[in-house]
């Protein structure tokens, strides 16, 4: 199938990141891929999105980012009494980007300090409420990026341009200070995203 | 490059990564914004970057992309001072006062964009500064009091 780049999709400073790092999306043709497979596929998923570079800041109704993973013991909320109310980028009280700086697109090493901020080249933020991942189950997880009410109205193509625009997303994989990265790599979550799309995205429930 | 801090413009010959705060001390001898943790752990560096307060610890002066700087220097001046740092002196905040900088231009920040704040959203915005002596209680009476000075105006 024709591989699809997405390089002119995105406008201004973020445009020349991503095309950087940007992921080649490459669906498998329909009907080559068994809902086992696709299965397999999404348990890769669901290890990406648990993980808490990713799961952190996907926190549901909470306005709250959480700490967790192996360097912050029991998981507890974003110190400093974080609050990144309903825009989710914590406009009605302390701004992400406040501490979180928008970085030039060109600096690698940026995130180089352990403790330090994380910081990209676009605006940190919460992810939106629907997409509740912290402490959900694989199954809920998987019934919700399946359904378009759920996931921002995304196909699975959509989906995986979503994954290509969003560089906080991109840090997960190059986190820096010492931080466990996201397993896999973009491109491998890309195209276990479009595998388990081409099986039809099956959930481990049905 | 040209920074502009305080409504002057500066020309600096340093690394597009130095920090904002490394310019303000050093090259620029503006020495209001603290250095604390360097990590943004702290908020004695706080400055205001149009408008938004920002750890100036965490932000590379190359990403400052033409944004005014505002410190506390150009807050107020001896002879007018801003709601805040009135505020401050009427409630005797300051202990050490290492912090306070940081801790008057997160406030004058917060009252920029919500005039009349709750406890709830003082302590939310106000946590992201730390103040070793624990001044915490006349922080909080202090931001009412600006908060009340800056709605009489």
């Amino acid at each position: 199938m024709k591989k699809i780049i997405l390089f002119g999709a995105l406008l201004g400073v973020a445009t020349f990141a991503l095309a950087e790092d940007a992921a080649v999306i490459d669906p498998p043709m329909e009907g080559s891929v068994t809902v086992q497979q696709g299965l397999d596929a999404w348990s890769r998923i669901h290890d990406v999105v648990s993980h808490p570079r990713c799961a952190n800041c996907h926190t549901g109704p909470s306005d709250r980012p959480m700490w967790s993973g192996p360097s912050f013991g029991a998981p507890r909320q974003h110190g400093m009494n974080i609050r990144a109310g309903e825009s989710r980028m914590g406009l009605e009280y302390l701004q992400c980007s406040s501490c979180h700086t928008t970085k030039d697109e060109n600096w690698d090493n940026a995130n180089a300090m352990p403790h330090a901020a994380p910081r990209v080249a676009m605006g940190w933020a919460l992810a939106p409420m629907e997409a509740h991942w912290f402490g959900r189950t694989a199954e809920q997880i998987c019934a919700q990026l399946r359904d378009p009410e759920q996931n921002g109205g995304r196909d699975m193509i959509e989906l995986a341009e979503h994954l290509n625009h969003d560089l906080i997303l991109h840090w997960a994989w190059a986190p820096g200070g010492g931080r466990e990265p996201a397993p896999y790599s973009l491109q491998e979550h890309v195209d276990d995203l479009l595998d388990w799309g081409v099986a039809g995205m099956p959930c481990p429930q049905d | 490059m040209e920074v502009r801090v305080n409504g002057n413009t500066h020309e600096v010959d340093v690394s597009a990564d130095m920090p904002l705060l490394w310019v303000l001390r050093d090259e620029l001898g503006i020495t209001g914004p603290k250095y604390g943790c360097g990590i943004a752990q702290c908020g004695a560096c706080t400055v205001h970057v149009d408008g938004v307060a920002v750890r100036s610890c965490q932000l590379a002066v190359g990403d400052l992309a033409g944004g005014e700087v505002l410190t506390i220097e150009g807050l107020g001046t001896p002879d007018t001072l801003h709601a805040v740092q009135e505020a401050w002196i009427e409630h005797q905040v300051a202990q050490c006062g290492y912090c306070q900088s940081g801790q008057i231009m997160q406030a004058a920040a917060l009252l920029d964009r919500t005039p009349a704040p709750s406890d709830d959203v003082i302590d939310a915005v106000m946590s992201g500064n730390l103040c070793r002596c624990g001044t915490y209680p006349r922080i909080r009476a202090a931001v009412k009091t600006a908060a009340t000075k800056l709605q009489e105006v």
